[in-house]
């Protein structure tokens, strides 16, 4: 935003599946993320094959600075691909870059397979500054932010709802569990994974769960990403083996899968549509509505109403009347 | 240091920013404010940052000639923040244009960095004004110690100068002017039952929806409801607070006026509802 000296233009966006989906499908990267509400095996199981977790979080400001979370090791002969976080609003496409760039044979479109081969080699910082003066990235990225951030620019609004998420990548990485975060001079190495049906994220989950448990109560708020592989394919491919086979019970079970997996990409797309949307002409539109259906005088009167409550309460609450929007 | 004998060199709409603790970030503050060149009666060159809301002069910086300078910050993403360094010490103070319009920031800045070079220039404005322009702030030219007549031009620079402080003055006499917001004009309580019992009113709303999405009750609801919509209705709220937006609600078909604040915007919407309700679409239930 404005003032702001270290976007170099990446606008902040929302951390919600659909927009990091919709980022990948512009990568060209036939995966999609999906929010994950447990870590529990089951609910893991059921979204392999799963190549990354993305932990987001933010410290509520009652608490004073990060504590010790560490179970691992910095890495500083790390084999992969590592990208500082050189610009701000960039977070979470620098996370997913640093996801994709150690999955092996990564199938994904031209433009990211040749940002990749360019910094293979680079140290992380000066790999994150390759990735964050990639126009064709940047404007991937910026595509999902609102653009009333642009149309009211001009007007240097101090940004109340900026939300500081901060990313973090887990993933496997030649064996070895691995924490990538943007803002730590090396990956993080959380020891080698065991050989089990589970594989690496049993020692993830054991790692995040650790984490999630040194910070003091109510003072994390976060959320669990995963990045997996697109189901749609697999599933249609499923449903019609099961068809073929006249197997009906089973694919009738495929049927409402699918059905949900589709009714949630709607969802997204849906979502997305609004955030790319400028609203002004619509609150224009209804208010202009509800002019002309002779409401508009009364919603005022309301809103007035509504407005006096909060004030009459933030003064109870001794907050003053500072903040009036 | 208000006193007959001090002379207002130049004058500009312009805000402070803060530098947060320990970053690089700056965050603009919204007080309104203006930045002031001022001859002391001192015979000292002041840098004045004054808030147009409460006329409290809240920053009085003491110049020497070719020390400060006034320069754009080139990292800031929409390009209108400012910062006034010295040779002579690290200090920094960030501004961001308040004007609403762009078109003369350069100009005030050329002008501002020439005066604080040598004080005793005559500063030279774009004569091209709008007519009639009540928001910019064209700065009043000075007389200058030559005591040359102010051209004509200069004195309807100045006319509009004050007309434009004192209006935005006046205004916030009234600081509860806009006491409602449109967040809690817009919300579901209110417009779903606007849906069903002016179906007619629909077709006019549908061509703002996203592009992409069927022109529909149904998707007309869901965005209503949604986090995007209302965010973008507390934006433009908050923005509408600043006073700007005269050139922006002019896209929308209002006057100007109607981008001085939410109880002005929706007056003016209120006579476009009017005046367009008079024609085809009267209502009849």
């Amino acid at each position: 935003m404005s003032g702001d000296d270290d976007s170099s233009g990446w606008q902040l966006t929302e951390s919600d599946p659909g927009v990091f989906t919709e980022l990948l499908k512009t990568l060209g990267v036939p995966y999609i993320v999906d929010d994950l509400y447990s870590l529990e095996p089951d609910s893991l199981a059921a979204l392999q094959p799963l190549h990354a977790l993305i932990f987001l979080f933010k410290w509520l400001p009652s608490t004073e600075g990060e504590p010790d979370v560490s179970t691992g090791r910095y890495d500083s002969e790390f084999p992969g691909f590592f990208a500082h976080q050189t610009v701000n609003n960039a977070c979470a496409t620098l996370a997913v870059m640093n996801a994709l760039g150690n999955i092996p044979s990564l199938p994904s479109g031209p433009q990211l397979a040749d940002l990749m081969s360019f910094t293979t080699g680079m140290d992380p910082q000066t790999c994150g500054m390759a990735i964050t003066s990639a126009d064709w990235l940047r404007e991937a990225h910026n595509a999902l932010s609102p653009p009333s951030a642009i149309s009211l620019d001009g007007l240097g609004l101090p940004k109340t709802t900026e939300d500081a998420y901060h990313f973090v990548v887990y993933l496997p990485v030649m064996g070895s569990v691995y924490e990538l975060d943007g803002l730590k001079a090396y990956p993080v190495r959380h020891g080698e994974y065991e050989e089990s049906p589970e594989g690496w994220l049993k020692r993830a989950r054991e790692v995040i769960e650790h984490r999630i448990g040194t910070y003091p109560t109510g003072a994390l708020e976060f959320s669990l990403l995963a990045l997996r592989d697109d189901p749609l394919p697999s599933m249609q491919s499923q449903l019609k083996r099961l068809q073929d086979a006249g197997r009906d019970s089973e694919a009738s079970e495929i049927i409402v899968k699918l059905s949900n997996e589709n009714a949630k990409r709607e969802r997204w797309a849906f979502e997305n549509s609004l955030r790319r949307h400028n609203h002004m002409g619509l609150v224009h539109a209804l208010l202009l509505a509800l002019g002309k259906a002779g409401t508009l005088d009364a919603a005022k009167e309301g809103a007035k109403k509504v407005m006096k409550t909060r004030v009459e309460r933030r003064k109870e609450l001794g907050m003053g009347d500072m903040d009036e929007d | 240091m208000a006193s007959e004998s001090r002379n207002i060199l130049l004058a500009f709409k312009a805000g402070r920013a803060f530098r947060r603790e320990g970053t690089n970030y700056v965050d603009p503050h919204p007080a309104k404010g203006a930045v002031m060149l001022v001859n002391g009666e001192d015979g000292l060159l002041h840098f004045v940052w004054k808030d147009r809301t409460t006329g409290a002069e809240e920053e009085d910086l003491i110049l020497f000639p070719s020390d400060a300078s006034f320069a754009k910050v080139t990292q800031s993403a929409w390009g209108r923040t400012y910062v006034l360094k010295f040779l002579s010490s690290n200090q920094r103070h960030f501004f961001w244009m308040q004007d609403a319009s762009t078109r003369r920031d350069d100009e005030f800045v050329g002008n501002l960095n020439r005066l604080l070079d040598d004080p005793e220039i005559i500063p030279v404005w774009d004569s091209r004004q709008p007519e009639a322009s009540t928001s910019t702030a064209p700065p009043p030219a000075s007389a200058g110690p030559s005591g040359a007549a102010p051209t004509p031009e200069q004195l309807a620079q100045l006319r509009s100068l004050i007309t434009s402080m004192g209006a935005s003055s006046t205004a916030n006499a009234q600081p509860q002017a806009d006491d409602l917001s449109l967040g809690d004009i817009l919300t579901p309580a209110n417009l779903i039952p606007l849906f069903t019992s002016h179906p007619n009113l629909l077709p006019a709303i549908f061509p703002f929806l996203p592009p992409d999405v069927p022109p529909t009750a149904d998707s007309l609801q869901r965005t209503i409801n949604s986090p995007q919509f209302r965010a973008a209705v507390r934006d433009f709220d908050r923005a509408l607070r600043t006073g700007l937006l005269g050139g922006l609600v002019r896209s929308l078909g209002l006057p100007e006026e109607a981008g001085t604040g939410v109880e002005a915007f929706l007056r003016a919407v209120q006579a476009q509802a009017a005046r367009e309700g008079g024609g085809d679409h009267m209502q009849t239930d």
